[in-house]
Parts: structure tokens; sequence; C-alpha cells
């Protein structure tokens, strides 16, 4: 049965969590921009070190998401957006979301859907983190909804909880674990929370608190110092929180590979999953699993990409003198831009609004227009060629390194990331230590200037080595394909709302706007050191009481 | 009764453009990714020149399949790119002016303006914006198979000697007047093409076409720029 999406929102009330997100934030310029009639839209928000006003203030005046809300509306956006717009003060890892009381009664019986988009997109976090945000904050949410009047529920998931199985990943929520182990949720959930327990012990433990003093001890020692209390117990003190960092890193870790997925955030995401369907049987809910979210294909605007993402990585690799990347040719790589995933939100969500919902909506590429590693890793080549040829600031960039194209390899190819970083690592060392002893001053110098530019690179070497390690299993060790047909049991009116990746044409996407897009959007900040470009909107919103004041003079504005 | 329609073919290698097959062929080749293969294919396109050089005058069609072999394996994205880069870099400064000239001047006499070219479709239509004045471009095709290029020419391949048959086909399809109609080239396999139409013209013949062109008294043109 077909339905207008535009129909289905007018005058039903959402509440989005994660709206500061990259998907949240183009779901709430795509609400103001194509659902006018839509009732009021709760954005649930943490300060971040400032009040929540000053942040939603910041983020609308400054993040180029909102452009086209700014360019439609001019001076009239501060009285459109309170029109429509209420922020709310919350956080995830509180029961009812640290949402005042007072509100929280309101919200409960007004709002029709909660688009939980909210989630720690770090693939190897502190388990604590990643529990706290990913478990704890979905069972909050889910538990929010289900004491709402009317509220449905979708869950912003991911495509990548199927793990390291391989093959055609069907839309549906598996109740085993990647490796086969049937997985009860819940017991699962309890364990997570042991091995935080039991991790936070071995880390007080008498062991660990003597291994770390003695080794303080020795390095005071060394430096010439006296060992007194009070500065071998401060060091101590730090190096336990770091210590306990890592091992939190890795015992999340450890267990998401012991079951069969690659990271902590897959396993946790896919826990949240099978534990809101077991919990909440009655709860009007789905799932919208998207793939690797990448730059906008047309809205906000072509291009529009934020953060860190998975094809950045590859794409940088691409553009230096390092071109073996680690990826098996005919890998599917399930890019997925932001706007056709948020489309999918809009559809599933009216679909969930209605009743008429399945279990799991799954937005990727694999499926329907499938992009290869190799072939990406050409496009990149190729896009970085076409970059260099015009922009490159000497001969050496224009004629050769642009040239110099990018290929799809084996992990193991004798010029890999790790090889070459260890070449650098043994001229560091010989420039310092291996240089003959009679040579003029200058010389040495000049030696110890190469050596520290040696050292930058390596240490630059060694973070891409890490990021390519933690793709790998995505690029590489793993061939999987997503379903993505749910959404079309869905007739839509609007074709700005349909889910349609056959439409792609993946060259003009890479070459035209997804590279273009990472390179004005990501990569300053990234791989530059530079501050993100931000935009500037001509007349600066404002926060006003429900819309009820006026609109501000655009002359007094500038 | 309406007058019948007429066309003016152009043969673009050597009447619209100084460059041929070859020079693009080797443009791709050196632009393949990674060293080896660009020496590779670089060879496979040096191996061509040759065969240009005896068969040319005669039938161009092995030249161009063993010219079109480097492609072999190349994907259509790069193709694509590189054809664009080859149009752009290259072969827009090879256009002759004169040949320009005479287009312009064949589409005012109201001439339904045919390019024909040995060139491959993705370097031929990035060119077409700079002739302006096409109606129809007639050139070769790679074939691809899983997004990669085969090595071999889609038929019919453009530059053998079996282009006067095709150009009856093509005239009875369009209905043109084909001894209404004028054609310039400058190869000896276009001696069908120019002679199958009332107005032919060679222009910068070779030996072959050049004896051909003397013998019927055809009008030869000389031009560099």
């Amino acid at each position: 049965m077909s339905f207008s999406v535009k129909s289905e929102y007018a005058g039903k009330h959402i509440l989005l969590t994660g709206g500061t997100g990259f998907v949240g934030k183009v779901w709430l310029v795509m609400a103001l921009t194509r659902l006018p009639d839509i009732g009021r839209i709760y954005v649930l928000m943490r300060g971040k070190g400032r009040s929540v006003k000053d942040r939603w203030l910041k983020i609308v005046n400054e993040n180029p998401a909102f452009r086209p809300l700014h360019e439609k509306h001019g001076a009239g956006l501060s009285k459109f957006i309170a029109d429509r717009v209420e922020v709310i003060q919350g956080t995830l890892d509180s029961p009812n979301m640290s949402i005042e009381d007072s509100v929280a009664d309101r919200l409960r019986d007004k709002v029709d859907l909660i688009v939980n988009c909210a989630g720690l997109v770090d693939f190897n976090p502190d388990v604590r983190v990643a529990v706290s945000s990913n478990l704890d904050g979905s069972m909050h949410v889910a538990d929010f909804a289900a004491s709402c009047k009317n509220a449905a529920m979708i869950h912003v998931s991911t495509c990548y909880v199927a793990g390291t199985r391989d093959g055609f990943i069907s839309e549906t929520i598996a109740d085993t674990a990647p490796n086969g182990t049937p997985l009860d949720a819940e017991a699962e959930y309890k364990r997570l929370q042991e091995i935080i327990v039991e991790t936070e012990a071995e880390n007080e433990s008498e062991e660990t608190v003597k291994a770390l003093t003695d080794e303080v001890v020795a390095r005071v020692k060394k430096r010439g110092y006296e060992p007194t209390e009070k500065r071998v117990s401060g060091t101590v003190g730090r190096l336990k929180a770091k210590r306990l960092r890592e091992v939190m890193s890795l015992a999340g870790m450890d267990r998401a590979k012991e079951l069969g997925w690659p990271n902590t955030y897959t396993y946790t995401k896919a826990l949240a999953e099978m534990l809101t369907k077991s919990r909440y049987p009655n709860l009007r809910h789905t799932v919208l699993r998207p793939a690797i979210v990448e730059s906008a294909v047309d809205f906000p605007f072509p291009g529009w990409n934020e953060g860190f993402n998975t094809s950045g990585p590859l794409i940088y690799l691409a553009s230096t003198w390092l071109r073996h990347i680690p990826a098996k040719p005919g890998n599917p790589l399930d890019i997925i831009p932001v706007d056709l995933v948020v489309n999918g939100i809009f559809v599933a969500g009216a679909a969930v609004m209605r009743g008429e919902h399945e279990e799991v909506y799954q937005t990727g590429s694999s499926d329907r227009a499938t992009l290869t590693i190799d072939r990406l890793t050409e496009l990149s080549a190729l896009g970085n060629r076409q970059h260099l040829r015009k922009t490159g600031v000497n001969r050496v960039e224009t004629l050769l390194l642009s040239r110099w194209d990018a290929v799809a390899s084996d992990p193991e190819h004798m010029l890999n990331v790790s090889n070459i970083r260890e070449v650098v690592f043994q001229v560091s060392r010989y420039l310092r230590h291996g240089r003959p002893e009679k040579i003029p001053s200058e010389w040495k110098e000049e030696a110890e200037n190469m050596a520290k530019t040696a050292d930058k690179a390596q240490r630059k070497l060694r973070q891409i080595e890490e990021v390519l390690e933690l793709f790998m299993p995505f690029t590489y060790d793993h061939y999987m394909v997503f379903e993505a047909r749910a959404l079309d049991k869905h007739q839509v009116d609007e074709p700005e709302f349909r889910f349609r990746p056959e439409d792609i044409n993946w060259r003009k996407y890479w070459l035209e706007c997804h590279m273009p897009g990472l390179r004005r959007w990501c990569f300053p900040k990234q791989y530059e050191n530079k501050e993100t470009e931000i935009y500037t909107p001509k007349v600066p919103f404002v926060m006003l009481e429900d819309g009820a004041a006026a609109a501000p003079n655009p002359q007094e504005a500038r | 009764m309406s007058e019948s329609k007429t066309a003016a073919f152009f043969r673009a290698e050597g009447t619209l453009i100084k460059s041929g097959v070859l020079q693009a062929a080797a443009y791709m080749a050196s632009q393949r990714a990674g060293m080896r293969e660009r020496l590779l294919r670089f060879g496979q396109t040096a191996l061509a020149a040759p065969i240009f050089g005896v068969l040319g005058q005669n039938d161009r069609t092995l030249g161009n399949r063993i010219a079109h072999l480097s492609y072999r394996d190349i994907t259509d994205d790069r193709v694509a790119i590189l054809a664009e880069e080859y149009v752009e870099d290259i072969l827009k400064e090879k256009i002759l002016d004169s040949g320009l000239e005479l287009m312009k001047q064949a589409k005012k006499d109201g001439h339904r303006i045919v390019v024909i070219s040995e060139g491959i479709s993705e370097i031929m239509e990035g060119l077409l914006p700079h002739l302006r004045h096409v109606d129809e471009l007639i050139c070769n095709r790679l074939e691809y198979k899983d997004r990669k290029a085969t090595g071999t020419l889609l038929d019919p391949i453009v530059g053998g000697y079996d282009g006067g048959t095709w150009l009856k086909e093509y005239a009875r399809k369009h209905e043109l007047d084909l001894e209404r109609s004028v054609a310039f080239a400058g190869h000896g396999p276009d001696l069908l093409l120019l002679s199958s139409v009332g107005k032919p013209c060679a222009v910068n013949p070779d030996f072959t076409l050049r004896k051909a062109a003397k013998e019927a008294d055809w009008p030869v043109m000389e031009y560099t720029a």
C-alpha cells in the first residue's frame, strides 16, 4: 500500500536523539525542509561544556548542514525553527534520559515517534563508554518510548552488526553471535557488565599497583630524583587511569572477537538490537541499519560530510606515495550517501507509525548498486589525479604524484604501510646512532633534522596503519552483501523520499561529490591540522520563545 | 515534391584533427596504473605502428585492432577520465581550423554533418563540443566485460575498407541523397566512402588516395592548420 511521507508526518511530534550527529543533523534539516507540516520536533541534546541553548545556537549558525534552511528562510528562520523545534536537555546514559520530569511527562503525552540516531561510532572504544552509549543509552530510549502514550520508535543501528558473517546478510535480527554461538542478549549484557567490574578490579589489584609503582620508581630514579611517596603516587594514579582505559578497550575488543564481531562498536550495536527486541515485544519499533554512511549525494547539498568516516583514510592514503591499499578485489564496500539513509529513516518511521513496519530495514548499496573495493580504490586514485593535476603545488605533485596510482593489493605486499614504516624507523635509527662519528657538525645537525622528520613520518604511518587494521574486516577479510529490499515494501508517493541506491552513478558521485566533499569538510581537521570551514549565515539564527517573539531585524543582525 | 536531404561526411583523422588513434592509444597506455602495466601496454601500442605503416593505406582494420589491444583490462572509469584529459590536454590543440571552416561551410550549405572517426567513443564524444557543428558521430567502440575493456573493438570497425558499404546503408536509413552529398577524407581506405558521394574531396591525402584522386579527378586540399 502506498503512502505519502508528508501526510504521515503532518502534525506528528517527533523526539530525536543524536540530532547533533552526522545522520541526525541531516534528518533534522530534511524534516524542516521537506516536511513543512510536521508537528513539533524535540531534539535531545547534551550541553557538552556549555548550555544546551548555546550549543544549539552554535550548531544552527555554524554547521553547513543548516545552509539550505538559512538560504530558504533568511531572517525568518528563527521563527520558523521556534515554531517547530524544541531543544531538550538530556543525556542517554541515565534513566529517563535525564530529562526534567515535567518535560518528560509532556513528551510522554505528545510524542508519536522517537528517532534514535544516537550512538558511539568509535570502533575500538573503552568498553564502559561503548556500553553506556550503545547499550544503556538504547535501553533508556526504548524504556522511554515504552512509557509514552502512543510513541513508536525507530532505532538506527548499523549493517555491520552482521560481524564476521560472510555472504548475503538478510534484514532480520539474528539470535546467534556471528561465530554461530546461540546468544542470550540479557546474559551477554550481564557478562559485559561483569567484564567491566572484573577489569576495574584487576586494575586495582595489588599486583598491578605494585608493577606500576616499581615502574615509576625505576623511572624516577633513572632521572636522578628521589622517589618520594608524593611523586610516585601521583604518577601511579595517572598511569593506572591510562592503563584502565587501555585494558577496557582491549576487554571489549576481546569479547567482541571471541563472539565473531570485528570490534566493540558492532558488538554493542548488535546487542542493543537484540535487547530491544526481547525486552519490548509490545513496543512498536523497528531497526534501521545503514551501511557505511558517506557524503550526501544531494541533500543538504552534494558532498556534505563531517567527522570521521570509513572511506576518508583510504582516499587520503591513495593521495600519498603509499599506493598499496590493503583490499581484496571484488569485495563490496557498502557505501551509502547520508541523504539516502535519511530517506530510509523517514519511510521506515512512517511505516512504524502506521504499524506496517518490518523488523529491520537495511540501507546499503551492495545489494542493488555494488561498489567494489577495487573500483573504489581506482576511483580514488583517479580523483586524486584530477585534483593534483589542477592544484598540485609543484611539478612533483602535478606530474608524478598525480600519476602514482593507488591499487588494491594484498595486506602482505612488500610495500605495505607496515614495511614502509619499518624502513623509515631504520633510517631514523641510522641517522641517530649508526652514522659515522667523524663527520662535520653541520652534517650531524642535518642528520638530526632528517631523523626528526623520519620520526614524524613514522608516527603518521603508524596512525594510518592502525586505521587500516580497523577497516580490514570490511576491506579485505569478509565478503558481505547487505540485503536492502524491506524499504521497497512501502510505496512512497514523493520521489524525493525514495530509497534508490541504484540511481547512484558511482563515478560521478565519487569524483564530483564525495572526494571534493571530504577534502573540504573532513580532511582539514583530520589530516591537515586545520579548522573545519564553518558556515556564516547572512542573518544569524536566534532563539525565540515558541515563535512568539518577532524575527530579528536583518540590518541589526548584520 | 520536397528535396531529399544531403550530408557532409568528414573523416576526422587528417581532416579535422592532426592526431590519430595511435597517439590516443599510446597516451592511454602510458597512464595505466602501475609501471609494469604501462610498459606492457605501451609496447603493445608500439606494435601497431608498423602495421599502420605497411597496411594503413589500404585497410586500417588490423592496425586498429592491434592498437586497441593495449586497452585490454583498463576500466571504464579510467578510460573516461583519461579520455577527458586527453581531449583537454592534447587533442583539442590538434584540431585543424581549416577542417572546422569546411564543416561550417557544409553546415551553411544545408548538409547534415557526419563525423567518422577511428577514435574510440569516449574520446571522440569529448571532442564533439570543440568541433561544434556535428550532427552525428560514427566512431569505434570498445567492448567491455565487467567494467573492463577486453581490448576488442565492436563491429563495425571504422577505418576498414568497407566504409562505402556502410555508407549506403546509412544513406538509405536517413533518406540521404548521396549524389548531392559531400565527403572529405585523407586515407586510402576511405576511397569507397569518397566514391560513394557525388562531391568527394581528398584532404591531405596519403599516397594511395592521392593517386586515386588524381585518376578520378577529385579535388585535393592540403592544409596543416
